[in-house]
């Protein structure tokens, strides 16, 4: 069970949402634009409910903050979008992400779970890939895909304080 | 200067692999899909050989012959022809019609370029 | 840049193969005997063999190869195209089917009865397999060979290069080529492409009699060549393999005759994927073209307008091309049916002439494979329900009608189903519905409103159930359909005179004409099909306030929206509020948004599968300025209205 995952690397970007440090896998993310225009879906759930057009298509913009039971927050010039792709039900489905920061591509050490100290994760398990090890630090690989499965049980209240 | 084929069939399928066959051979292709197509394209530039199937919808394939024979500048081209049955009146048949040779299907890729080597050269 | 797999080609052709033959194998039933409709079966069949023993469907050859045979005894007047031999070759065809899509499921028992079924039938003919004794191969290889060779005189004109035959010898091993020119006539009387050179050739190689008579393969029949083993003592005369006289009776068959269908044409085989591609891309251009036109619309450069104008003209174009390619005649989806009524007919103990008008019409790809299902249960009913048997047809033709037929009418293509059967029985209906709890006993309904119930989920009319109503889609599922292709049914039916069930459809699924409308900070696109009219709001109206509210239009009341509550997005300070009408079937309901802005050609892009459980949109579209919008989706909004109605109704 407490098998360390010892030696394993995975490459991924790092980014910030409301001053936490979060990654994702690089091979789930196409691209990385600047904040444009969105426009709003009435009655889609408060953190997948704006459009944004990418080249063309139509994708959906999701707001991992609300899905991580953390607050909003304001776009400023360091926000960024990033477009994934998630395997969802055997089929890749295109969806974009906000990040208050888009730091790194960089390859990290994964930590074994047993290893990890008792985090302030207020995200569901099933949320988190891994841990990876980031300096002295952790830092918690996002797995998109239970994120964006649908049927899902009620997430967190985003936490009222900033 | 590579060696232009004509490939008339109405089996696109065929066509196709008759097509990547001489293709990868550094010959070109040009295809048509009838004896009416094929005549119409020999017509259009003189081809250095001829790969037809018989058994076509509009013209088939002994028609074609025929009617290619009948051109000056298709005396002495040659003209293969495919065919399925090993009987030999189908054979003798387009012989007569003026068919240089034939490739019983089904063949491999390097049997036709065998075949197709052997009489183009 | 992917090389195309002549795998998948042949798949795809053999459908249409399969297709051919059966509409061949329908057609033969009225007309036996008819050459063209042998020839085509037999084609078909001939294809399917060759083609599938190329690429590996070794199965599908064999079991084809004894189909065929059959079918080439008929082209040979040998056998008659029997209605037992049409039934089986159906039966075989549907065979084929599964052994190319499903091998694995292949029932090797009902293959086999297919294939005794075949022998029974042909045998008498030329059908005992022909035990092809190898031809006596002279396997003793000589320590060489003296070969002479005399080609026939035409053999140069026919295609045959006697240099490559010589080459070939010499690839054999050593050879000593000589010529012999003692037959060149004299150079006035010389034909330059005929062939009058002879040759001697000594081929010091151990070969068989057999590798030297296969380099001459194809010109043996017709030439003199004569072997003779090198080092024997004595050689013997050898045979000589003289060429017959070319039979008269082997001329060529004059070639057949075109046939009805329209010739082919050059054409290519794209998957649909790409075409959707070129579609979205085209759609992009127009975007990106009205945005030039807004540009170019504002700037006073002469020369810049002139360009917009150009490329709004081609890039129209270009759209009515790229339409033009998706769009496949509805023959295509209407010829599949005969088999489902000739097999239905046969079930059934019905009579029926099947008549198809407008196969030519064209329609959407997307659309015509949509269409197939609902198609299949609206014939199925008709020939089910909708047509008596023979024996109760009273005064009409003992022989029921059913008409398949497809026309343009403007932006739609409406197909239609009409057979001349007993009507529908609108007392019946009406019983059902008020029985099923679908309509209150007192309503009152016009004709149109009682043969929509039928479309009602879980309403079946039939008095007994037969063992064709229970499967497959029901009526419901046929409604859903259409409408989920922006479509809609129309019914009518006289008494004892047939009825007619009408799909109305969109030409296009890529493109639609809308309204744009602004809500708020948001805008949407509100399909043109659906717009009644707009009108504008009058303060008493507007001062209600309620989420719904009736809206007095020429006396009839009408149950409105407020598109800003429905939405959940603040309201707007914007005082002249307009309320765009929209209807689905025969309800009606106003959105009440804050301004019209106008036309809107539309692409439609589907919305993400993350967006499914989102009501109330059916897509979205990329607006000039690069945002998106997203388009209504009438029928749950209609829908949301009226619910809202009655329970104001009830309150009241």
């Amino acid at each position: 069970m407490s098998t360390p995952e010892t030696a394993q690397t995975l490459r991924v970007v790092t980014i910030d949402l409301q001053g936490e440090r979060f990654a994702l896998e690089t091979r789930h993310v196409r691209e990385i634009l600047d904040p444009g225009p969105t426009t709003l879906v009435p009655n889609a759930p408060a953190f997948l409910d704006r459009l944004i057009n990418v080249r063309g298509r139509v994708v959906p913009l999701a707001d991992l903050r609300l899905k991580l039971g953390l607050a909003p927050s304001d776009t400023t010039i360091d926000t960024r979008v990033i477009v994934l792709e998630v395997p969802l039900e055997d089929e890749a489905v295109t969806v974009a992400v906000l990040a208050d920061k888009v730091h790194e591509v960089r390859e990290i050490a994964l930590v074994g779970m047993t290893q990890t100290p008792r985090f302030g994760l207020r995200c569901r398990p099933d949320y988190v890939r891994c841990i990876g090890q980031l300096g002295d630090d952790f830092v918690i690989v996002l797995d998109p895909g239970p994120i964006f499965a649908q049927g899902r049980a009620p997430d967190p209240v985003p936490a009222t304080h900033s | 200067m590579s060696k232009t084929i004509l490939t008339v069939d109405d089996s696109a399928s065929l066509r196709q692999m008759v097509r990547m066959t001489l293709t990868g051979a550094g010959y070109g292709v040009v295809e048509a899909e009838d004896g009416v197509d094929g005549l119409a394209k020999a017509n259009a530039r003189t081809v250095d050989m001829v790969v037809t199937d018989l058994n076509m919808p509009r013209m088939n394939g002994l028609g074609l012959i025929t009617e290619l024979r009948k051109l000056p500048a298709y005396r002495g081209v040659p003209i293969l022809f495919l065919t399925t049955e090993s009987d030999a009146g189908i054979k003798a048949q387009a012989k007569a019609a003026g068919a240089t040779g034939w490739i019983t299907k089904p063949f491999q890729q390097e049997q036709l370029l065998t075949v197709v080597r052997k009489v183009l050269g | 840049m992917a090389a195309p797999d002549p795998v998948e080609t042949f798949r795809h052709e053999s459908q249409e193969l399969l297709e051919q033959l059966e509409q061949a194998l329908l057609d033969l039933e009225h007309r036996q005997g008819d050459m063209e409709l042998i020839d085509s079966a037999f084609r078909a069949l001939h294809t399917i063999k060759g083609s599938g023993a190329m690429f590996g469907f070794d199965a599908v050859a064999a079991f084809t190869h004894h189909v065929e045979n059959a079918f080439d005894e008929v082209r040979k007047g040998k056998l008659v195209a029997s209605s037992e031999l049409v039934a089986l070759a159906l039966a075989a065809k549907d065979q084929l089917r599964i052994l190319l899509e499903r091998p694995a499921e292949a029932d090797a028992a009902a293959q086999a009865a297919i294939l005794a079924g075949f022998h029974a039938i042909v045998q008498g003919g030329a059908a005992a397999p022909a035990n092809v004794i190898a031809p006596a191969a002279d396997g003793a290889a000589a320590q060489g060979w003296r070969i002479s060779i005399r080609l026939a005189r035409n053999a140069m004109a026919m295609g045959t290069n006697p240099l490559l035959l010589l080459d070939e010898l010499r690839a054999l091993g050593p050879a000593r080529v000589t010529a012999l020119a003692d037959d060149v006539p004299p150079l006035e009387e010389l034909d330059p492409t005929d062939c009058h050179i002879a040759w001697q050739v000594e081929l010091g190689a151990p070969c068989t009699r057999a590798a030297v008579e296969e380099v001459f393969m194809f010109v043996i029949d017709e030439m003199t060549l004569e072997l003779t083993p090198l080092g024997a003592a004595a050689p013997p005369p050898e045979a000589t393999a003289t060429a017959p006289p070319p039979t008269p009776a082997a001329t060529p068959t004059a070639p057949t005759q075109a046939t009805k269908s329209a010739p082919p044409g050059d054409s290519v085989r794209v998957p649909a994927g790409k075409l959707d591609e070129l579609m979205d891309r085209v759609g992009e251009l127009v975007i990106a073209q009205s945005r030039l036109r807004q540009v170019a619309g504002a700037s006073h450069d002469v020369q810049l307008r002139a360009v917009a104008e150009e490329i709004e003209r081609l890039s129209l174009e270009l759209r009515d091309t790229t339409m033009g390619i998706r769009t496949v005649p509805i023959g295509q989806l209407f010829g599949r049916f005969r088999r489902l009524v000739h097999d239905l007919c046969r079930d059934l103990g019905k009579e029926v002439e099947l008549v198809m008008q407008g196969e030519e019409t064209e329609l959407d790809k997307t659309v015509i494979e949509r269409l197939n299902d609902p198609l299949v249960h609206l014939i199925r009913n008709a020939l089910d329900h909708g047509l008596e048997r023979p024996e109760e047809r009273g005064e009409k033709p003992r022989r029921g009608r059913l008409l398949l037929s497809a026309r343009h009418a403007g932006a739609q293509v409406r197909v239609s189903i009409r057979e001349d059967g007993r009507g529908l029985d609108r007392a019946r209906i009406r019983a059902r519905a008020e029985e099923r709890g679908l309509v209150a006993p007192e309503q009152v309904l016009t004709d149109q409103e009682v043969f929509q119930l039928i479309f009602e989920p879980g309403f079946s009319t039939a008095a007994t159930v037969t063992n064709l109503s229970g499967r497959g889609v029901g009526m419901d599922v046929v409604k859903r359909t259409i409408e989920a292709l922006r479509g809609s049914i129309e019914v009518s039916s006289t008494p004892g005179a047939g009825t007619d069930v009408t799909l109305c459809l969109p030409l296009t699924l890529a493109i639609i004409d809308g309204l744009l409308v602004r809500v708020g900070e948001g805008r949407y696109v509100i399909p043109l099909t659906a717009v009644e009219e707009c009108v504008e709001l009058d303060a008493d109206a507007e001062a209600g306030g309620a989420r719904c509210n009736f809206l007095n239009l020429r006396g009839s009341l009408i149950p409105f929206l407020r598109l800003n509550e429905v939405f959940g997005t603040p309201r707007d300070p914007e005082k002249l509020k307009k309320a765009v009408i929209v209807s689905a079937g025969d309800q009606r309901v106003g959105l009440v948004v804050d301004q019209v802005i106008g036309d809107h050609q539309t692409v439609i892009k589907s919305l993400s599968k993350l967006h499914a459980d989102v009501e109330m949109f059916s897509g979205a579209t990329i607006l000039g300025d690069g945002s998106v919008a997203l388009i209504l989706d009438i029928a749950p909004l209609v829908a949301f209205g009226q619910a809202h109605e009655e329970r104001l109704m009830t309150a009241a």
